[in-house]
């Protein structure tokens, strides 16, 4: 493998530093957070590189609070200890079902949470998840502090609304209501989810006297960026969750998608995972949800 | 320019001046001469490059040279420092579990860290611990006999 061109290094110790580092850099410096994807960028020549600042000796960027009406993920928090946290596994646990199939341990190891949304990639795992659970991102840039929904900061593939100064600080998940559930599902070429998702799909539900009262189905791998799918989610807002119901979501996730032929899997067989895996993730969810248990 | 890190390989305190575009992987074959550990795909799909980082393994090919700064590296030539072959080695040797060897330190340095953490693993926790290195020989059987032979569940 070639090695990386040259490139300016810091490792500022504040994110005002980092910022400015970022600012002064221009339009190709670049964050580094745990490297899984923009080292693989960098060597690869995807994205011209002049800058790198690395984020990780800034203090308080890591850690999962429970804030009480919000959890709290530090953007360089690993994705192996969202997988392991016990907090994040009872509000929302399609982002625990998501962490433990993102890649494989020895990248999971290095991989952030932050990284995962700056990367934006369209196969992302933590993306359709963070979607689901109505998660935020706090941003710190250049014109101070702002939050916005996870859902909104995707802009194209691998492309984000971030400016090239915006820095992700962490992330905000409002605690979910009684009878919330969610689960995420993927399927990837190898086994156990140890590489990127032919196509994933992660689900939430909120169960009220045996209706759902509100769902999210959020898509990936199956069009540019990861996104939620309104038709589907139409058609399970206010039925009882049964295989009948739940399978006719799937099928209107199938019309939602908008999926590309690639080297991992074919249009048609995205269009089939579309339906299957949807299925699957609202299974789950309506499962974790403790309204219905599935048989 | 170069940048100076401080950081501890294979137990010895180690200061050094590195290039700071360098990886963790070139730094340890090429400053250090430490060529145990190898490089495959270079964009860490195969794990062939797998070191214990705090005991945890990552793939040192996505790992810029700054990051081993404060961490305590451990590569395969640590295992056998003392010159005696650890218990993970020996069942690699007496179990064959290997062909070329071009994944047998990712693969040794990996069940190591599984077996600190836990001392008997089964088929399938040493399956998904084992899950992010390709061998391209397809000694899996043999490897997953060599660990298991180790845990105490193989046992
Ligand atoms: C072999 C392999 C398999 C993989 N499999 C999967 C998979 O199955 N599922 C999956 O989702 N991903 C997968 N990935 C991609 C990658 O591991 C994840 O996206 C990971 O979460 C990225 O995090 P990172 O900390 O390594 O990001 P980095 O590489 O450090 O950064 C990624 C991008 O985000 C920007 N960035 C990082 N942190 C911030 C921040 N705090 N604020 C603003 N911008 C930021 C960087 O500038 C860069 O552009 C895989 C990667 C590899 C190499």
């Amino acid at each position: 493998m070639k090695r990386l061109r040259q490139f300016a290094y810091s490792e500022p110790a504040t994110l005002d530093e980092a910022v400015a580092a970022l600012a002064s850099g221009g339009e190709d410096a670049r964050v580094l957070a745990g490297g899984t994807d923009l080292i693989v960028d960098m060597k690869t020549e995807r994205l011209p590189t002049s800058a790198v600042v690395n984020i990780k000796k800034i203090p308080g960027l890591t850690g999962i609070d429970d804030l009480g009406e919000a959890t709290r993920i530090g953007a360089l928090t690993k994705v192996t200890a969202i997988e392991g946290s016990q907090l994040v596994q009872q509000r929302h646990p399609a982002l625990v079902d998501a962490a433990s199939v993102l890649a494989s341990p020895p990248v999971r190891a290095l991989a952030t949470i932050g990284g995962n949304v700056g990367r934006a990639s369209p196969a992302s795992d933590l993306g359709p998840a963070l979607i689901v659970s109505a998660a935020s991102a706090r941003i710190r840039g250049t014109m101070g502090e702002r939050e916005e929904l996870v859902e909104g900061l995707y802009v194209g593939p691998g492309q984000t609304s971030l400016t090239c100064s915006d820095i992700i600080t962490d992330f905000i998940i409002p605690s979910p209501p009684v009878g919330f559930g969610s689960g995420h599902v993927k399927l990837g070429k190898r086994g156990g989810g140890t590489d990127i998702a032919m196509a994933g799909t992660s689900a939430s539900v909120v169960i009220e006297d045996g209706v759902v009262r509100d769902c999210k189905i959020a898509l990936a791998s199956l069009g540019p960026i990861p996104f939620r799918a309104p038709t589907a989610e139409a058609a399970l807002s206010g039925q009882a969750p049964t295989e009948e119901t739940l399978g006719a979501a799937a099928e209107a996730a199938a019309e939602d998608a908008s999926p590309i032929g690639d080297v991992r899997a074919s249009a048609s067989y995205r269009a089939t995972l579309a339906r299957v895996l949807t299925l699957r993730a609202l299974r789950a969810a309506v499962a974790s949800s403790g309204g219905w248990v599935v048989a | 320019m170069t940048f100076r890190i401080d950081t501890t390989i294979n137990g010895d305190r180690t200061v050094i001046d590195v290039d700071p575009t360098l990886t963790l992987l070139e730094v340890l074959r090429e400053q250090l001469l430490l060529s145990g550990t190898k490089e495959g795909c270079g964009v860490g799909e195969c794990g062939t490059c797998v070191v214990l980082c705090d005991g945890e393994p990552i793939a040192s090919c996505l790992v810029l040279a700054g990051d081993a700064a404060g961490c305590s590296i451990e590569t395969i030539e640590g295992l056998a420092d003392s010159g005696e072959l650890s218990d993970v080695q020996r069942a690699f040797v007496r179990t064959g579990a290997l062909q070329c060897g071009f994944c047998t330190p990712a693969m040794v340095l990996t069940a190591t860290a599984l077996l600190r953490e836990d001392a008997a693993p089964d088929a399938e926790e040493v399956k998904k611990a084992l899950g992010g290195i390709l061998c391209r020989c397809g000694a899996y059987p043999k490897i997953l006999e060599a660990v298991l032979e180790v845990s105490g569940e193989g046992a």
